[in-house]
């Protein structure tokens, strides 16, 4: 049993399958599901948990050693082999047996003691260590980090995440399908769309109802434009990682224009609501294409200042180097892994986005400069790809077929976006018509780890330019 | 010596917030908002805070972390709640891990997340009543001391 789970999960990793999400439900079976990214074809594979623990995947597969200790933390079912079993999720505050997705209990009497967890540091001579967090100097997401350090270099990160947990799960596990989408939408306010999407994508999948040209062409327009605004916030964080002030209040004007043009053209400066099964908000072409040639007018100069700066591009040279063999072996996700030459975009497996995704963006050198182009280049494909969704809802059928929510919806469905943070994977299960189990496997939780790892052997001054170049989310990591 | 004052200095932590709320404080610094003019501006110590803002429903791991920030910023002081899960009615109040928001919050500013148009007038509003450099130092702040 045990070699069968490694064999048929290590098989599809062999094939260059994407793991979309390996989780479990309240029912004692493992779920792993996986991605053929040539056909977008899923396959599902499950195990039963025998006497309360299931065989590792962490020592042949370490991409899934965070998933399994969120599986020990939540579940209690014990990954047996895995390296490294410390708390994930959990901390000392939580009480003995507590696992809120085996059984939806009441809040529980939180121990009285510091939330602390132990952390991996190295030791020696010489040897200095540094924490970080979880509150910061800045306003940012909350996270906890333990750098060991020899003089200025980092020998080793250890990220305490989780801080930011409040039990979205078992939240959504009390609802039903109708009150899903509003906590959905806020799971993470720089991937809202991809997650709006991703559960509308599963309750059509499960109702059977084919999305109309409209549809389609509407929530291209509105993935874009979340991927335009995530990417012109990082866009804007890399120069202030290195001081070119220039450059980082000039894109940060970028992004607050954009934000205007969002709000008059849908409602909202982050797009949440704007999804929901079965429909998606629109605005009038003419004004989309609008707001796209005003942010244009104001990349196209930004761009030439960022290209044509020496001191910058020497400066974001071989700084975070992520070398491509480990980015496959820790399944990393979108730009990270792109920028080291990972040709994975999930958008090219799927369907409704073929008509006119032009395939992914890659670099080779996995730096913080490779990390800087990738973006660079996916937004201005981001505002072709909204100008042609925009031409051609102009031609599509406004009255197009309606949805209506059947009653007693169930089935489980696995669906997924690129967020521009990664792949982003929500595997949901529905019965009669309510939540049973939700997992939502964000693009970021899988970079956490390479992060970490491209930390070590650079000066510890980089680490905000480094994490920036990354620029993970906390919120839909930490759920 | 004079007691007046007109600036209020913030000190922000993340309690669990989607990270909206967070893009929403940093653009009310930007040049399109600039808090800084009507004196108030984030800082980086609670050392050196008159107040503490919190975003974020106030996660059961962030909770002693907020706690002894609030302790650590010199009285008087206040607590803002900015967003809706902060104010006790977002959408993750319920999570089991989360605390349902600020408790007794001297300033509340709502929305999800409060845009910078709707925040700054809020802001400035408190600083016209509380800030206005004629009172002093002791009417201008309550004397919060009881913990978040
Ligand atoms: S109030 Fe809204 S924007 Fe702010 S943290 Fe909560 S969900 Fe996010």
């Amino acid at each position: 049993m045990s070699t069968s789970w490694q064999m048929r999960n290590t098989e599809q990793k062999g094939l260059n399958h994407e793991l979309l999400a390996l989780t479990a439900n309240r029912h004692g079976n493992l779920l792993a599901s996986w991605l053929n990214p040539l056909d977008g074809r899923q396959l599902f594979l499950e195990l039963e948990v025998s006497n309360g623990s299931f065989p590792s995947l962490a020592s042949v597969m370490p991409e899934v050693a965070w998933d399994e200790r969120e599986i020990n933390d939540l579940f209690g079912w014990i990954p047996t082999g895995h390296p490294d079993l410390r708390p994930l999720v959990r901390t000392e505050r939580w009480p003995q047996g507590f696992f809120p997705l085996r059984s939806l209990s009441e809040p529980p009497n939180w121990r009285d003691v510091e939330p602390d967890l132990p952390s991996l540091k190295v030791e020696g001579e010489g040897v200095t260590i540094m924490k970080v967090g979880p509150t910061h100097a800045g306003v940012i997401e909350s996270g906890h980090f333990v750098f060991s350090l020899m003089g200025e270099n980092v020998l080793y990160l250890d990220a305490h995440l989780f801080q930011n947990h409040r039990g979205i799960e078992a939240l959504l596990e009390t609802k039903s399908v109708n009150e899903v989408a509003p906590l959905v939408a806020r799971v993470c306010a720089a991937d809202t769309v991809s997650n709006q999407t991703n559960w509308a994508l599963a309750v059509e999948q499960l109702a059977g109802f084919a999305q109309p040209p409209g549809l389609v062409r509407k929530r291209i327009i509105l993935l874009e434009a979340e991927r335009i605004l995530s990417h012109l916030n990082d866009l804007a964080q890399i120069p202030a990682g290195v001081g070119f002030q220039v450059a980082h209040q000039r894109a940060l004007a970028m992004k607050e224009s954009w934000q205007r043009s969002l709000k008059s053209l849908y409602g909202h400066r982050f797009l949440f609501d704007t999804v929901l099964p079965g429909w998606a908000r629109s605005a009038p072409s003419e004004a989309v294409l609008d707001a796209v040639g005003k942010l244009r007018s104001l990349w196209v100069p930004w761009r030439q200042l960022v290209r044509g700066h020496h001191g910058f591009r020497n400066r974001i040279k071989g700084v975070g180097v992520t070398p491509l063999e480990r980015v496959v072996r820790l399944g990393a996700q979108g730009v990270a892994a792109r920028a080291a030459g990972k040709p994975f975009d999930a958008r090219q497996s799927l369907p409704w986005y073929r008509e006119t995704f032009q395939g992914a963006v890659t670099q080779g050198s996995g730096d913080v400069g490779a990390r800087f182009r990738v973006r660079l280049e996916e937004v201005e494909a981001a505002m072709q790809l909204i100008e042609e969704a925009a031409v051609r809802l102009r031609e599509t059928d406004c009255q197009e077929e309606e949805f209506s929510l059947p009653r007693e919806l169930s089935g489980r469905a696995v669906t997924f976006t690129e967020s521009p943070h990664g792949m982003n994977v929500h595997d949901v299960t529905v019965a009669e018509g309510r939540i049973s189990r939700y997992h939502i496997r964000s693009g970021t939780y899988r970079n956490w780890p390479l992060l970490a790892q491209a930390v070590a052997g650079n000066a510890v001054a980089d680490f905000p330019l480094i994490n920036k170049s990354f620029e993970l989310c906390y919120s839909c990591n930490d759920r | 010596m004079s007691k007046s004052i007109r600036a209020l200095h913030i000190r922000h932590v993340d309690a669990g917030s989607c990270n909206g709320c967070e893009q929403e404080l940093t653009a009310l610094t930007s040049g399109y908002y600039d808090i800084q003019r009507h004196g108030i501006d984030l800082v980086a110590s609670p050392r050196h805070a008159d107040a503490l803002l919190v975003t974020g429903p106030v996660t059961d791991t962030m909770a002693l972390a907020v706690k002894k920030v609030w302790e650590a910023i010199p009285s008087p002081k206040l607590r803002i709640a900015f967003g809706d899960c902060a104010l006790g009615c977002g959408v993750f109040q319920n999570g089991y891990a989360s605390e349902g928001g600020v408790k007794e919050a001297d300033l509340e500013i709502p929305g999800c997340p409060p845009e910078p148009e709707m925040a700054l007038p809020i802001l400035r509003d408190w600083m016209r009543t509380h800030r206005s450099g004629q009172k002093a130092y002791s009417e201008i702040a309550p004397d919060s001391q009881s913990a978040v």
